[in-house]
């Protein structure tokens, strides 16, 4: 419980004084990766906890249960809260490392921390969306950071998109609310088995839509290249590897334990959509020629595969889902840091995120494929497409490994060795999910157990 | 009562939709704050009850006070959201010496040639070696 309020506490205060202080002075941006490494401590032990006694539930401010707002963290929430700080964090480091342009740059991301580490461990739904708002506020100012024209232009859209987004999730919360009469996401759940899934269907296109926006699915993409192109690496790697992550999340929690039933009617136009993104992801990062351009429109490819494998849903499905979730984050989170660096180890964590995207052993996302073909067991033509996606990435990502490092089209200096030092052990945490998946493994199977929508 | 929620609602989503598909930037987020009164709407909507106010002690009936609390938090959050973004406006506007999105665009895709050209020639000399 303590380690649950920790988890919340630390890097909302340290988010609030780090915002204060001014951020291009190399101290305050080692205190917010203090901050966020406290942060990650506490998620650690809350892991533990969570792991051997099971879901922590706390109602905030003594009330009665069903009254007061509850956080609860089970194994999907924290895995979730775990896989974004790590992602945060190393973008940080990285950052830092390089020297950081603007005040606000390492307070606002230890408040996007504390947004995201709410938002995976909140029990209520109003609360989500309270948290949810925190996140992506911080997330429209870190989208300006740089502050030229380029990265102006990639906030306002960002931002108008995004705002459209969240506007459209506050509707089908009071379109639950309306429905059910609760905010508590397990009583919404008990008592939307009561209901008509056709109303139900109504309020989930609702959430769907806003967190496709998140996630970037295919017809809601249009926003998603032009910031990822337009911002700095460290930003695009937070964004990728860390904001995107509610996106997943909030399909797999909303659609698994809240709607389950609306879910499986939906079950095949969500496959649907997930295939059309695998395919037009894959296709325009073909014919993309810079790293970040490939990176962006890989990106809305490999949510796709997320998708689908809700899509297929059950324990296995679920399960699959989220650990493609957690080694795309990685991925992302690893190549967007790599996209303008230069040097040796550079080259060869490229190489590892490269291999992982592209899904060859023995990176990790070879290990989210194997699950992904085990999930769609029984649908060759689906298998066909993974396949053939996979396929796509393996060409995309490998043109441009010949691009940039055969042909040194990388101009500028060669990266320090520090900075090189945080992306090669990033590369060695994707190996790391290849070589031994087993814990990783286990904690997805974990995870898809906490969403009843799954035990059916 | 219900009917008449639905119809304002409807019109302040469709009012906010028109205005944000404009090319100035100020419609923009005049549409932006349009559609969050929608939801805001919505969300009183959600809950409507007749009844005393939900004060100690409860007598007879009483009203949802979730709904307004819910109600509050979303024209708190809203407020702030539509603050940022008109900064962000600013900062564009100056950047840019415009507030016409169109201009922007324009600017953003004459650049990106400029990119692609100075990339192009490379590029040929491989795929004529290729060939």
């Amino acid at each position: 419980m303590t380690a649950l309020a920790l988890a919340l506490l630390i890097p909302w205060a340290a988010g609030l004084l780090l915002v204060l202080a001014d951020g291009r002075l190399r101290i305050v941006g080692w205190l917010a990766v203090a901050a966020l490494a406290a942060n990650l401590a506490a998620l650690v032990v809350l892991t533990v906890t969570v792991l051997d006694d099971g879901p922590v539930r706390v109602v905030t401010g003594d009330w009665p249960a069903g009254v007061g707002i509850t956080l609860r963290a089970d194994a999907l929430g924290v895995l979730f809260a775990l896989l974004s700080t790590v992602a945060l964090l190393a973008a940080v480091v990285h950052e830092v490392l390089d020297g950081v342009r603007e005040r606000v740059f390492p307070g606002m991301v230890v408040l996007l921390a504390a947004g995201l580490t709410g938002t995976f461990l909140t029990g209520d739904l109003f609360n989500f969306y309270v948290f949810f708002e925190l996140s992506m506020t911080a997330s429209y100012v870190l989208a300006t950071y740089g502050g030229r024209r380029r990265e102006l232009g990639a906030a306002l859209v960002f931002t108008t998109v995004n705002l459209l987004g969240t506007f459209v999730f506050v509707l089908s919360v009071a379109g639950v609310y309306h429905i059910t009469g609760s905010l508590d996401m397990a009583m919404i759940g008990e008592r939307m088995r009561d209901v008509d899934p056709d109303t139900g269907i109504l309020v989930a296109a609702g959430f769907f839509v806003a967190f496709s926006v998140k996630l970037g699915l295919f017809p809601f993409h249009f926003w998603l290249p032009t910031v990822y192109v337009g911002s700095r690496p460290a930003v695009a790697a937070i964004l990728s590897g860390g904001l995107a992550n509610i996106g997943a999340y909030g399909v797999l929690r909303f659609g698994g334990e809240m709607l389950p039933r609306e879910l499986e009617l939906a079950a095949i136009a969500m496959i649907v959509v997930g295939c059309a993104s695998i395919l037009y992801g894959g296709l325009l990062a073909v014919s993309r020629r810079t790293t970040p351009e490939m990176l962006a429109y890989s990106a809305i490819g490999q949510v796709g595969y997320i998708l689908v494998a809700i899509g297929i849903g059950g324990p296995v499905g679920f399960a699959a889902a989220i650990l493609y979730a957690v080694i795309n984050a990685l991925n992302k989170t690893l190549l967007f840091l790599t996209a303008r660096m230069r040097g040796a180890l550079v080259g060869a964590a490229f190489v590892v995120g490269a291999l992982s995207v592209a899904g060859v052993p023995p990176a990790g996302g070879f290990i989210g494929k194997v699950q992904l073909f085990h999930a769609a067991a029984g649908a060759p033509a689906l298998i066909a497409l993974i396949f053939l996606g996979g396929l796509l990435s393996f060409v995309y990502v490998f043109q441009i490994y010949q691009y940039d490092f055969w042909r040194g089209e990388r101009r500028g200096r060669r990266s320090g060795w520090p900075q090189q030092a945080v992306v090669a052990v990033l590369a060695l945490a994707v190996l790391a999910a290849g070589v031994w998946p087993e814990p990783l493994l286990a904690l997805s199977r974990d995870a898809a157990r906490a969403l009843p929508g799954a035990g059916g | 009562m219900k009917l008449v929620f639905a119809l304002a609602i409807a019109i302040l989503f469709g009012t906010g939709a028109y205005l944000l598909l404009h090319r100035d930037l100020v419609r923009v987020v005049l549409g932006i704050v349009v559609i969050s009164q929608a939801s805001v709407l919505t969300l009183i909507a959600a809950s409507l009850s007749r009844g005393h106010a939900a004060i100690y002690p409860l007598t007879g009936r009483i009203s949802d006070p979730l709904s307004q609390a819910m109600a509050l938090t979303a024209i708190v959050i809203g407020l702030a959201v539509t603050a940022l973004l008109l900064v962000l406006i600013l900062r564009a506007v100056v950047a840019y010496r415009t507030q016409e999105l169109d201009e922007i665009a324009e600017e953003e895709a004459a650049r990106e040639e400029e990119s692609e050209r100075a990339l192009a020639p490379e590029h040929e000399d491989e795929e004529a070696a290729a060939r």
